[in-house]
């Protein structure tokens, strides 16, 4: 969720239970009063007419009006003594004029006389509909919600917009960082405090990151130059026993054929880890046009050759042809890992297919399991089944070189076949 | 024939003097570039193998002296380091080859000799066993004077092995050889068994005197008569 929207959430649930309350604490008071000024009115015309009926004066002629209309009434001394002297109730009262019942404020009294008898006065005067005011103020109040709530987010996003310009801007930064490669460099001018220390612990971060894998590609490259003289010394010490004409037997000849294999691996692994270094320090800056249908035609029938006893087909469909600027022996290690993949992994007696358009290839093979997982396949040392003599490092120098160029690889499975398509950038 | 081999490395540069000694050159060493300078000063040398990292100086810097002397030896650069920038730079202050550590001792000797010959014969090549000569330039070979018709496969593997005579080769150094880099996870060698068998039979029914012949359980070794 954006920023902004969970401040207008917020900024919502807050005005809506003030307004709420405001509403309902505003409604009490106005009736109240407006209540308090009629009471008193109405009390002043009820002393009027008690005093003159006390005084045995002329009454006012009764009437019904609802201005100024007043009952007079006898009651028993139980009725007025069960009751309170002063009553004010709100009653709909029949109007007879208009022949329709109105809302009015209404004072019962009840006093005696100097021959002891007991008096009840009834005195009215219209007052308004409590409905309409209900009504009114909860449209007033409606109105004034939306508006404080578009004020509110127009504010929220014009302050937002402004204030947080330094953090969408970090944001954006972090966003294209790619490690390894040429970063632009962060640029954000702010005064906010938060802000600047938040920028400076980004760059300490990425400064950070930056050395250790630079250290790491370092070191990856010297410890696999390290290893490449004694790895000689031990391949070369075999061969000497071996080209001894003394001669060995058949069995230690065979003992060390199985140590020289080893040995071999050894020496791709290594090879392999000096490739990637390479391809990350940036090392093969020279390019020119490469053809990449001649070199998957030539890598489909050396591996097919060689893995003949595998029975697998080698398809090829060339749309068109596919020339791109590229390090030639580059382009070789990207053409022979992927062909290689699909005759090592792909199901015996299967298929490996290669379709080249003119924007991309793609290289298939019948699979012998199901999916890969294609979180960590291009993973160094990864492997979903282990394989003799596999390195682990093909699809990770795959991975190298596509980055290396820009090219968009992706991994699917369709059909029951794995699926490795490269895009190239127009 | 006088080979210098410049290597720091004492382990190594013993197995090369000794794997080169019983080919039947004279081999002089030195492990650094102070002592290889002075051997370079003083005497002449048919064949330089040269380490580029040395501990008290680059055995580029050699190549720059040798080519100030107007020294016609063949120099061979090998490296730790397989990197296109040393070859290159290598390759243009007048190195005639360039070889990665680690190597096949007969990869060593059959670069050594290609030198030797280019050297020796003006660019004219043509590697000779027995009663079987052929020409790289052109992949052409003639049994006793009469030519050989090879399937491609063929021929590189009868190349392989004129080029390291006497050397046993395993079956997967001579797949990676002929085949390439591809054949890491290979765990068949049925591919190699074919041609071989196709060359093996070829050979003899031209009447060749050189046999190449299996090693068992680890590959193979061109016999001369």
């Amino acid at each position: 969720m954006k920023l902004v929207y969970r401040i207008l959430l917020h900024l919502t649930w807050v005005l809506t239970l003030l307004l709420a309350g405001w509403a309902a604490l505003f409604y009490f008071t106005l009736i109240d009063e407006v209540n308090d000024e009629v009471d008193h009115a109405l009390e002043a015309r009820a002393e009027v007419i008690v005093k003159r009926v006390l005084a045995g004066r002329e009454l006012p002629e009764a009437s019904a009006d609802g201005n100024t209309g007043y009952f007079l009434h006898e009651v028993s001394s139980e009725y007025a003594r069960g009751r309170a002297r002063e009553r004010y109730t709100d009653e709909e009262i029949y109007i007879p004029e208009r022949d329709d019942e109105e809302p009015a404020r209404v004072l019962r009294q009840t006093f005696r006389d100097a021959d002891n008898r007991w008096y009840e006065l009834t005195v009215m005067t219209p007052s308004f509909e409590k409905e309409d005011l209900l009504e009114a103020i909860f449209y007033g109040i409606l109105y004034l919600y939306l508006f404080l709530l578009l004020t509110v987010l127009l504010v929220t996003v014009v302050v937002l917009n402004r204030t947080m310009r330094p953090l969408y801007a970090l944001l954006r930064w972090l966003d294209e960082y790619r490690i390894g490669t040429s970063n632009a460099p962060l640029e954000v001018e702010t005064s906010v405090t938060e802000f600047r220390r938040l920028n400076e612990a980004a760059k300490r971060y990425a400064a950070r990151a930056e050395s250790s894998f630079e250290r790491q590609k370092q070191f990856i490259g010297n410890a696999s130059h390290e290893m490449q003289t004694p790895l000689a010394v031990c391949r070369n010490r075999l061969e000497m026993l071996v080209d001894d004409p003394q001669g060995l037997s058949e069995e230690q000849l065979g003992e060390i054929a199985k140590v020289q294999h080893t040995l071999d691996y050894l020496v791709r692994l290594n090879r392999s880890l000096l490739l990637l270094s390479k391809i990350d320090n940036g090392q093969f800056p020279e390019t020119e046009e490469v053809d990449l249908g001649t070199l998957f035609r030539r890598s489909g029938e050396d591996l097919g050759e060689i893995y003949a006893y595998r029975e697998m087909r080698f398809v090829m469909e060339e749309q068109a042809p596919l020339r791109v600027q590229m390090n030639p022996s580059l382009a070789g290690s990207l053409v022979a890992n992927l062909v290689k993949n699909a005759f090592v992994h792909g199901a015996r007696g299967g298929e490996v297919s290669v379709r080249i358009s003119p924007r991309g290839f793609e290289v298939a093979n019948t699979a012998a399991e199901g999916p890969l997982d294609a979180a960590h396949i291009f993973d160094r040392f990864y492997q979903g089944s282990r394989k003799k003599g596999s390195t682990g490092l093909g699809l990770a120098i795959v991975d190298a070189v596509c980055r290396l160029y820009d090219l968009q690889i992706v991994y699917a499975f369709r059909d029951g076949r794995h699926t490795f398509t490269v895009n190239f950038p127009k | 024939m006088k080979i210098l081999i410049v290597e720091d490395e004492p382990s190594l540069r013993e197995i090369m003097v000794r794997t080169l000694t019983r080919e039947q050159y004279v081999v002089e060493q030195a492990a650094d570039y102070a002592s290889a300078s002075d051997k370079i000063a003083a005497y002449d040398y048919d064949c330089i193998l040269l380490d580029i990292m040395l501990p008290d100086g680059s055995g580029l810097r050699l190549l720059e002296e040798l080519k100030k002397r107007r020294n016609r030896a063949g120099v061979i650069i090998i490296s730790a380091r397989d990197s296109l920038d040393d070859k290159i730079e290598g390759l243009e202050l007048g190195a005639d080859d360039y070889l990665p550590k680690p190597f096949h001792l007969a990869e060593l000797s059959a670069r050594i000799r290609s030198v030797l010959r280019r050297h020796q014969r003006d660019g004219y090549e043509c590697l000779e066993a027995g009663n079987v000569r052929l020409w790289p330039d052109s992949r052409r070979v003639e049994v006793d004077g009469r030519p050989l018709d090879l399937l491609r496969k063929e021929y590189d593997i009868l190349h392989y092995f004129m080029a390291r005579p006497n050397h046993t080769v395993d079956k997967a150094a001579l797949a990676e050889g002929v085949w390439g880099d591809h054949i890491d996870q290979v765990d068949n060698f049925d591919f190699v068994y074919a041609q071989m068998k196709n060359l093996r039979r070829k050979l003899h029914d031209a009447g060749a005197d050189i046999e190449i012949r299996a090693v068992y359980g680890f590959g193979y070794k061109l016999i001369r008569p």
